[in-house]
């Protein structure tokens, strides 16, 4: 994916004179093609998330396109303040890039480990949050984040990761119907759609055929989808790589709330607990039950069940 | 306290010592209107931002919004009515509008919000931010080819805050010497005296450590700023810091932390006009 961003970025620099990069200081190498081209337009803030997001900030008062790059747990919880109060509240288009968010450096210890990512800039306003699935994804998504008006968030993940097709394309706030099924949803944000896409197969041969639909965009949250899926399924299985509170399915919960929909939710993803002991990012998956497999065994759980009277 | 500066004035400097006592006065009368106090905050760098708005700030109240404008961000928001009253002093905004200080839903709140008042280039209130963007701006102005230059005006009480030097290593990387940071160093902070909170080290030291040009000023002297204001940049390719020495210029309210928050009675109402000898400039239209 974050060969995809770079591709990407390279791609809206060229169109737009606006553009202009800023990091953290990560991404050693990534961005050298971007530095030889655009030069002036590549800024290094240094280990400094605060002027990272003030500096763009004020290139965004200019009339830039500031993208803010760095660790998603970095680029969120530690300049929160700067965000909610420099680009969120006058609303400037700033695009706050967070590699590797969720539990992506997993092995690397809590200090790496970015849950929250989703939450936090969910909770400012007008801030539109996107995890795209792959670096197709990501492709599409970066153009549409330009046209914003105002913040955004995207958290990407590393490098290699496998693209899949769809039933339709990427578009912004909607979500995107991945398989077409039947009686129940897999619902996936960010890197949990190749997760669901893998179950599939297993799941054919039993005649279990879930729709899969990918929300890369969870705020603001796609509820005409929602409806519609509900008219269509009796459970909708949310997985999420992110803390319970503040991501995808606590979206969804609340949205079921407010309209009295009678849908089942189940979500399959890790509890608030900081991770502890630097497991390998499968194997937390596994152990908190939101991996491929989890996924088969909560579809073949639910799949005999019918829509409640 | 005196305003009269040693040495020869012109008829400019006097002009903005006047000036200095009728905005105080005015700032002192809309904490008594508006219920709001920070009379420290909002004092104490009058002759500061008068300096700025008369000698130094290109800015044109008939072209606000002019790309090539200066910018100048009020760091500390929480000392706005000072810079509201020289807005108004200067014809950015009626003289009457300060008489809407503090009253919600009007356009001068007791921080200053660009939503309410959109002439200002930023919002405040948060510590800390105003450095930071004006950084990110001139960069942005420079990639544009603006001549524009920008100063920020700092408490030092904000210079706690650790974004300010995070900002401050980025300006000098960046070779902003087209920016100038002035710190009111008014010595008081909301709880307690700054240089015993932060350890009695010099803010101009710390500045030059960061690759700036420094130099501290007696902010009380017109004349002072006005030439330090005229010789920026202190030096080609480093942007330069201002840490002025300042004083709230009402003897009854000198040094004293109780005037971060402390609303004035009528009766030291009248007691800081007596003493400033001014009228507030919103009583005169």
């Amino acid at each position: 994916m974050r060969r995809a961003f770079v591709e990407a970025l390279t791609q809206a620099a060229e169109q737009d004179p606006r553009v202009v990069f800023l990091t953290g200081d990560l991404g050693y190498g990534v961005f050298d093609d971007f530095v030889a081209r655009f030069g002036p337009r590549y800024i290094n803030a240094g280990v400094a998330e605060a002027q990272l997001v003030n500096a763009a900030a004020g290139l965004a008062r200019e009339g830039f396109r500031p993208l803010a790059y760095s660790i998603a747990s970095f680029m969120t919880g530690r300049p929160f303040e700067q965000i909610r109060f420099s680009i969120g509240y006058p609303s400037l288009p700033v695009i706050l890039v967070g590699a590797g968010g969720g539990y992506c450096y997993s092995s690397s210890g809590v200090s790496h480990h970015a849950p929250d990512d989703f939450a936090l800039m969910g909770l400012v306003p007008g801030m539109t949050v996107v995890a795209p699935g792959d670096p197709n994804e990501v492709r599409a998504l970066l153009p549409q984040l330009l046209e914003l008006p105002g913040p955004s968030y995207i958290r990407i993940g590393k490098f290699g990761e496998p693209t899949y097709d769809a039933e339709s394309p990427v578009k912004l706030g909607h979500a995107r119907l991945l398989r077409k099924g039947e009686r129940i949803a897999v619902l996936t944000t960010g890197e949990m759609a190749p997760l669901a896409l893998d179950a599939l197969p297993a799941l054919a041969k039993e005649g279990i055929a879930p729709i899969i639909c990918q929300f890369h965009t969870i705020k603001p949250l796609d509820t005409a989808a929602l409806k519609t899926l509900a008219t269509r399924v009796h459970t909708l299985i949310i997985v999420e790589e992110a803390a319970p509170s503040g991501a995808l399915f606590s979206g969804i919960r609340d949205w079921k709330q407010a309209t009295g929909c009678d849908v089942r939710l189940i979500r399959l993803g890790p509890s608030e607990d900081f991770v502890l002991g630097n497991p390998h990012r499968e194997t937390l998956r596994r152990t908190a039950g939101f991996d491929t497999r989890a996924i088969i065994e909560t579809c073949r759980a639910e799949w005999p069940f019918s829509r409640p009277p | 306290m005196t305003l009269v500066a040693q040495g020869i004035h012109t008829p400019e400097i006097a002009m903005l010592e006047r000036k200095a006592r009728a905005i105080r006065a005015s700032v002192v009368q809309m904490a008594f209107d508006g219920k709001e106090g920070h009379l420290s905050a909002s004092l104490a760098y009058v002759d500061l931002a008068l300096a700025l708005y008369h000698t130094w700030l290109r800015v044109d109240p008939k072209n606000p919004g002019d790309p090539n404008r200066d910018r100048f961000i009020l760091s500390k928001g929480h000392g706005c009515t000072g810079l509201y009253a020289v807005l108004a002093d200067r014809g950015f905004i009626p003289r009457s509008a300060l008489r809407d200080y503090n009253i919600p839903g009007k356009c001068l709140p007791n921080h200053p919000c660009q939503h309410a008042f959109p002439l200002l280039e930023m919002s405040a209130g948060s510590l800390g931010h105003g450095l930071g963007v004006a950084t990110g701006m001139l960069v942005g102005l420079r990639l544009k080819g603006s001549p524009a230059r920008a100063a920020v005006l700092m408490g030092d009480g904000e210079c706690n805050e650790g974004s300010v030097w995070e900002a401050a290593m980025f300006a000098a990387a960046q070779r902003l010497d087209h920016l100038v940071a002035i710190v009111d160093y008014n010595g008081i902070q909301a709880v307690g005296k700054s240089d015993e909170i932060m350890g009695h080290t010099s803010l101009a030291r710390k500045f030059e450590a960061f690759g700036w040009s420094a130099r501290e000023i007696d902010g009380t002297n017109m004349k002072s700023i006005v030439d330090t204001l005229s010789s920026l940049p202190f030096e080609k390719g480093r942007p330069s810091a201002i840490v002025a020495r300042t004083r709230m210029g009402v003897s009854f309210m000198e040094g004293d932390v109780l005037w971060h928050y402390r609303k004035p009675s009528a009766e030291e109402l009248a007691r800081a006009l007596a003493e400033l000898g001014e009228r507030p400039i919103q009583l005169e239209d």
